[in-house]
């Protein structure tokens, strides 16, 4: 680095010529410039070499340890902070993820159990797990949400949405791989949802659904009770409190709201799933389709027996992060339902419920429902896991 | 199965505008007896996997027929023609078992699982893999893979057995091992079998009837032998034996078969430029031998020795010459003098590359 410096420096000094005072301060002043950046880059360079390769690592850590007792204090910190320097490169993404993501979760976990937690006071009336048991008897005071009513339909919603999404998808991307014509066009089609905001779509969604009017003076019934009403079909009540209603205990299924959410999260899921599945079946060698076709096999076995397998790493992945993020579905509800999630949450989520709370001010509620969650979405992980790793084989 | 190929072409379209179209297959006619091993020989890209294909029912020709027995194929679809094939890579099902991948044209046909596994069983031995049944293709040596293919190929007992370059991911050992194995297999089954190679000596070594290709035109069909003994064309003398016959620049002139200035054989033929092709093994020494050649070296193989030798009217750069090993050559001769079998020397029309008959 020295050795730059001087070579800047009498590079600009050679030709002996003289210049007048104000002159040759100036050309000084630009050499002294020069050098300065000079150095930092060889400084800069040097860093990045250093940390470049193992090898040079190591190189130098054997340095360190050779002729450790002439090295310099400084010199020792600075080729010890070089060898360590990959933890500068992770330590903004760490201290944000601790701040932002960790610590919450820890406080959450420590907060659940905390009793009658006032947050405007930050007192608390004992650690226990009153908490959740509050919450999974459903005994949160009046005008509340039933944990266990958003768990069903959350659960109800993922396991049925997510299969069939999923299954469609694969239908669609094997329909879409055999057409050669206008591919493309289908394609970005099938793709616009996925760039719509799900409040928006939730909107309309309802719109396609609403009985508009009194019930002695109907507007209009909606675009899907019309289409039911071709095929001699009464209309039904999709989204209002008046909606049909199955009773199982204390558990409600309001069956027509439901198959609102279903399709709608069918319908959103798809172009997702069709994005990974058309992907995945453009890699499938077609050499397999050929010695299918001569094993006679037919189009449908052919779908089960070689493509679907084929494509197991990517279904299970769709069915993994869709049940992930069907647990944790809350917005396109609220486009649908309002902001009560239908009548007194009887279409609420999970995550809802958790909201519920956490707009109350009852945070102890809401921490226990989301540690409820954490644990149920580890469970569902888990046997996810299981089971799909049981049927891919990796190529 | 009977199988007679007429006038079978096939015209792949450019994949880009205005590019030319590839004739991969240009009328082909081909009548195959039943029970045949026949081989489908020429290089690279002539068209051999293209013919199988439509053989299969996997690509439909452009024009021609395909008849089996006595039956229209040529519009059938490849599940319903009663053929098994083994594709160059084999496509085995990476995600089923060996058993699986054996039983899967069987599960098509809705065979009882018991009989399935019976036959599966059956195919596995003739080929001799039933110790690997539960096991996963990529468990499995390329050789075993092949295996697999063919008992796939085999278990529905297929009227027509086609294998595309079943032998081209092997190692030399196990080439030769396989392809005897083939030609068993074959004649324990009694299948008409057509057989895609680009190998030469391994067409020769086991086909009863030997199809050369070239472009995607067929240039000579008959029995290895046959084929080698009496070549249509320069190409066709050229694609087989190994050593590769001699190829010279020649003229003929007064009933006379000039190479450089030497007459190496009389001929009936009128006067024209030609191409004179030699055997390696039709070379007789004799001190006063038609043909001068200068000498690079000899190699002794214990069997036999060949010389390699250099002439400026070859087409290669070396000639090879191939003699008994009791013959006494003068050592360290510079130039050797042969006479040729006359039935070892082939002329061609210079143009051509027709064969004069
Ligand atoms: N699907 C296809 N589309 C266009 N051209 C093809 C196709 N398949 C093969 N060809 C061309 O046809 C010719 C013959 O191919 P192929 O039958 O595979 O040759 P071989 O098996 O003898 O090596 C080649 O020139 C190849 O590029
Ligand atoms: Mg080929």
């Amino acid at each position: 680095m020295k050795e730059n410096k001087k070579d800047v420096g009498s590079a600009s000094g050679t030709p002996p010529k003289q210049h007048n005072k104000f002159v040759q301060y100036f050309i000084n002043l630009g050499a002294r410039i020069r050098g300065w950046f000079v150095d930092k880059w060889t400084a800069i360079k040097d860093f990045f070499v250093g940390i470049k390769t193992y090898k040079q690592r190591k190189l130098e850590a054997e340095l360190v340890t050779n002729d450790g007792p002439q090295l310099t204090k400084g010199e020792k910190f600075r080729r010890g902070l070089k060898s360590q320097s990959g933890w500068l490169f992770v330590a903004p993404a760490l201290i944000l993820m601790l701040v932002f993501t960790f610590w919450p979760i820890l406080a959450a976990f420590i907060n659940a159990f905390k009793q009658n937690y006032n947050s405007l006071s930050d007192t608390y009336q004992g650690i226990g797990f009153e908490n959740f048991v509050r919450v999974i008897k459903g005994d949160t005071g009046t005008g509340g949400a039933s944990f266990n009513q958003c768990l069903v339909n959350t659960l109800l919603f993922t396991l049925i949405s997510v299969p069939l999404s999923t299954l469609l998808a694969l239908l669609i991307s094997v329909a879409l791989n055999s057409i050669k014509a206008v591919q493309k066009a289908y394609q970005t089609i099938l793709f616009l949802p996925y760039l719509t905001n799900s409040l928006a779509m939730g909107a309309v969604f309802a719109t396609f659904f609403t009985i508009i009017g009194t019930e002695k003076n109907i507007e209009t019934v909606g675009l899907v009770n019309n289409v039911l009403g071709w095929f001699g079909l009464a209309p039904v009540e999709w989204i209002k409190a008046s909606s049909p209603v199955w009773t199982l205990g204390s558990i409600k299924i309001p069956w027509a709201k439901y198959i609102v959410v279903i399709v709608y999260e069918v319908w959103s899921g798809l172009p997702f799933k069709i994005l990974i599945l058309f992907s995945a079946l453009q890699s499938i060698n077609k050499q397999y389709y050929d010695a299918a076709k001569v094993d006679g096999a037919s189009r449908w076995t052919t779908l089960w027996r070689i493509t679907a397998p084929m494509i197991m790493p990517q279904i299970s992945y769709l069915l993994v992060t869709g049940i992930m993020g069907g647990m944790k579905q809350y917005t396109a509800i609220v486009g649908i339902f309002g902001e009560q999630m239908g009548t007194n949450y009887d279409m609420g989520t999970v995550v809802g419920y958790i909201y519920r709370y956490v707009d109350n001010g009852q945070y102890g509620y809401a921490f226990a429902g989301s540690i409820l969650l954490f644990l149920i979405i580890m469970v569902i992980t888990w046997i996810n896991n299981k089971i799909t790793k049981k049927h891919t084989t990796y190529r | 199965m009977r199988i007679s190929i007429q006038h079978l072409t096939k015209i792949f379209p450019s994949r880009n505008k205005g590019g030319a179209a590839v004739h991969a297959v240009e009328d082909m006619c081909i009548e195959i007896p039943s029970g045949k091993l026949v081989g489908l020989l020429g290089p690279s890209g002539c068209g051999k996997s293209t013919t199988l294909f439509m053989l299969s029912g996997l690509e439909s020709p452009t024009s021609g027929k395909i008849i089996f027995d006595d039956q229209d194929v040529t519009t059938l679809a490849a599940e319903k023609r009663g053929i098994g094939l083994v594709f160059q890579n084999y496509a085995l099902y990476p995600h089923m078992t060996v058993q699986e991948n054996i039983r899967f044209p069987l599960d098509n046909m809705r065979i009882k699982k018991e009989e399935g596994n019976a036959r599966a069983l059956d195919a596995a031995r003739l080929v001799q893999i039933e110790d690997l049944m539960a096991r996963k293709p990529s468990e499995l040596s390329g050789g075993q893979q092949q295996r697999v293919a063919i008992a796939r190929a085999l278990v529905k007992m297929p009227n027509v057995l086609l294998l595309d370059e079943p032998l081209s991911n092997l190692d030399a050992r196990l080439r030769l091992q396989t392809r005897e194995e083939i030609k068993r297999i074959q004649r324990e089954t009694g299948i008409t079998t057509v057989f895609v190679t680009h190998d030469q000596e391994e067409a020769m070594s086991i086909c009863d009837i030997m199809v050369v290709m070239k472009l995607g035109v067929v240039q000579q069909i008959g029995a290895p032998q046959e084929i080698y003994d009496d070549p249509n064309n320069l190409f066709v003398a050229n694609f087989l034996g190994t050593p590769p016959i001699n190829i010279f620049k020649g003229k003929i002139e007064g009933g006379k078969v000039y190479v450089g200035g030497e007459v190496v054989s009389a001929t009936e033929y009128e006067d024209q430029e030609v191409y004179v092709g030699i055997r390696p093994e039709g070379y007789i020494y004799d001190p006063d031998g038609v043909l001068t050649l200068k000498v690079d070296h000899i190699e002794v193989m214990g069997r036999d020795k060949s010389v390699v030798a250099t002439h400026e009217s070859s087409t290669k750069p070396t000639v090879r010459c191939i003699i008994d090993s009791d013959v006494v050559l003068p050592p360290d001769a510079a130039e050797l003098k042969f006479n040729i079998k006359p039935y070892k020397l082939f002329l061609f029309n210079a143009e051509t590359e027709e064969r004069l008959r």
